[in-house]
């Protein structure tokens, strides 16, 4: 390769470096370019604001919840027509519009010779702790279940509903102020109902006659045992407490338990038992039991009372909640939740269990199954079509619902006969 | 090939850039959030107990991060709410986890507080359920003639039960449920809370229908 040897000229020149002519980048181009990067800016622009936003949001419902969370936290000064619309939600749906009650099944609130007795302060500590029991008002006997309204409503509600019944419906001039309330809530912690006119008896001097209580006998040893058996559980099988709770409240998706119908909760577990409702741990535990244990557990929570353990928690709409639930939903083939399950949700027999202050979560998914079939031990299949007809948002819009009502009070007198060869609903009335 | 600075240099700020939108602003903004009001340290038993989870490796199927309602139907299904940054101020690192094979875990002292429970189910899940794929932990539990005083004898079925003596949960197993039954927050989470904030654009446009927009007028 000297340089004598001059290079064949058919041969291409290995000294050539190849280049381009410089060519412009096209106008759309360019255009195309700014038109995305105006576009980019825009859009954060547009945006820079939503979290903003959600935010607001998010502080409104925090807001909402924490005052369904706390009602007690509440201290303003009641106004004078707002003890007449607690009264129309709270109270009236089994008190009457105007209180007078249903003959002998609820007392009357109107011109009635115990709230004449006890004043405002008396009906602060009924609504606070509730009441279950004989009790005699006007003359006449009533022996029913009113719930602990604890959970639901604010110091400040239940004054301005105690000085409602007491001065509109009862003309006395008898008042109690939020923080007497308050003082009331915080004597009344962890207490069991008033237990009927015996025990207000106890509360309010000059009382007309009342009969003597039916709860007075000690536990009898079987009553001990199946105490035990709940917060204890047995060799080979868990507590019921440990996952419902001391009080047979629930927690998430384990439901609340206590003052369910005995009836019930005995279908249910022998449907755990058999496999017609499916859950793997319940069905471990009902295998173990005894027709009598389980007897014996059903009795022990129907008769139990207990405050709410549920709040809100599922950022349900409470208002689409309340409409589901009181007036169900024709366009959607949605029949009110109460009209079955009672009225505020209380129970009605074996077949339609209590729903207020049931947990939310426990509710949602427990609809959610019978949609998807999972659940299918309804009487006639109603609740599957009820599941598959609500949507998500209404499926937790009612949990919500129920979530923050008053918990329905536990009643002994719906217990099962216990017997070894107990079959099914053997109900004692 | 010839301008390597330049590209060096563009790479390099490329690097820069991504760092500075992906690592330091989002850690000043979380250091900035603090820890969520109500959350509680872990105790002695739980931080054990969390050492085991880790050592376990119960991150590769368990996630601990509950979605939004709009999202997935985690509320629903009992896991709890969504979770904030503040939930986690606690953990070093994270147990955030990517897989959902088992449930996620981020409540699930709220969902099943019960140790007796907890300790069957480590020791043979299928005890329980016959489906789970979950493995058993047998290597945390002791097999004694009889239990000590202060020994936590686990409930099991008589299928799964020795056939003779009792079976006893080690001090891990007993951390652990500890750590679990302490995982639990169900406290309300800061309004202004670092999260996913999901669909919240498509939940404004929504809103005119819920209390919520009626509340904020």
């Amino acid at each position: 390769m000297s340089k004598k040897n001059k290079q064949d000229p058919r041969l291409p020149d290995e000294t050539f470096e190849p280049y381009e002519e410089p060519r412009l980048i096209p106008l759309p181009v360019y255009w195309i370019a700014i038109a995305l990067a105006i576009w980019g800016v825009v859009t954060l622009v547009q945006t820079s604001n939503a979290g903003h936003f959600a935010d607001k949001e998010r502080a409104a419902l925090g807001e909402k919840t924490a005052s369904v969370a706390s009602p007690a936290a509440s201290t303003a000064a009641p106004d004078t027509g707002a003890g007449k619309a607690l009264f129309a939600d709270n109270c009236s749906s089994c008190h009457g519009d105007a209180g007078e009650g249903v003959a002998d099944a609820i007392p009357p609130l109107h011109a009635s010779d115990v709230i004449k007795a006890g004043g405002a302060s008396a009906i602060s500590q009924i609504v606070m702790r509730g009441i279950g029991g004989p009790l005699i008002v006007d003359k006449a006997n009533y022996d029913g279940e009113m719930p602990s309204f604890s959970s639901v409503l604010s110091d400040t509600e239940i004054a301005a509903i105690a000085d409602y019944v007491a001065t509109d419906l009862n003309g006395m001039n008898s008042t109690v102020s939020p923080d007497q309330v308050a003082e009331i809530r915080t004597a009344s912690e962890d207490m069991d109902p008033w237990d009927g006119g015996a025990g207000l008896a106890s509360l309010i001097n000059g009382l007309p006659p009342q009969p003597a209580s039916e709860n007075a006998s000690a536990p009898s040893p079987e009553a001990t045992a199946t105490a035990s058996l709940a917060s204890q559980g047995t060799a080979n099988i868990w507590s019921c407490a440990s996952c419902h709770g001391d009080k047979g409240e629930g927690t998430q998706t384990v439901p609340r338990l206590a003052g369910l119908a005995p009836a019930y909760l005995a279908k249910q577990l022998h449907d755990f038992s058999k496999g017609t409702r499916i859950s793997d741990s319940m069905a471990y535990v009902a295998k173990s039991l005894s027709e009598t244990q389980i007897t014996e557990l059903a009795n022990y929570y129907g008769a139990m009372s207990s405050p709410s353990g549920a709040q809100p928690a599922l950022k349900g709409d409470l208002a689409r909640g309340e409409q589901l639930a009181l007036s169900g939903d024709y366009s959607k083939n949605v029949p009110a939740c109460f009209t079955c399950h009672g009225t505020s949700g209380i129970g009605v027999g074996a077949q339609f269990p209590g729903l207020a202050a049931q947990q939310p979560a426990y509710i949602a998914h427990q609809l959610a199954m019978w949609a998807g079939g999972a659940r299918h031990n309804s009487p006639l299949g109603l609740m599957a079509g009820i599941g598959k007809a609500l949507s998500d948002e209404d499926r937790r819009a009612v949990a919500d619902y129920l979530a923050s009502l008053p918990p329905a009070a536990g009643n002994a007198k719906t217990a099962l006969a216990v017997s070894p060869t107990l079959k099914e609903t053997t109900n004692v009335q | 090939m010839n301008r390597y600075l330049p590209l060096a240099i563009v790479s390099l700020a490329i690097l820069a850039f991504a760092t500075l939108l992906l690592v330091i602003v989002p850690g000043m903004q979380i250091a900035a959030d603090g820890v969520a009001p109500g959350l509680k340290p872990y105790t002695a038993a739980e931080a054990r107990g969390r050492a085991v989870y880790v050592s376990m490796g119960c991150l590769y199927c368990h996630s601990q991060q509950p979605r939004d309602e709009a999202q997935a139907p985690d509320g629903e299904r009992g896991w709890g709410r969504a979770s904030v940054a503040g939930d986690y101020a606690y953990d070093a690192p994270h147990q955030l986890g990517t897989m959902r094979t088992g449930p996620d875990l981020m409540n699930i002292g709220d969902r099943l507080p019960s140790q007796d429970w907890q300790l069957t189910h480590l020791y043979q899940p299928r005890a329980i359920s016959n489906w789970s794929i979950m493995p058993a932990y047998p290597f945390l539990f002791t097999h004694k003639d009889k239990a000590g005083p202060t020994d936590v004898v686990v409930k099991l079925p008589p299928a799964y039960a020795p056939k003779t003596g009792v079976i006893v949960a080690n001090q891990d197993a007993l951390d652990l449920v500890s750590y679990l039954q302490g995982m639990k927050h169900d406290y309300a989470p800061p309004g202004d809370g670092l999260r996913d904030n999901g669909y919240a654009q498509i939940d404004a446009r929504q809103m005119p229908q819920t209390d919520a927009a009626k509340a904020a007028q």
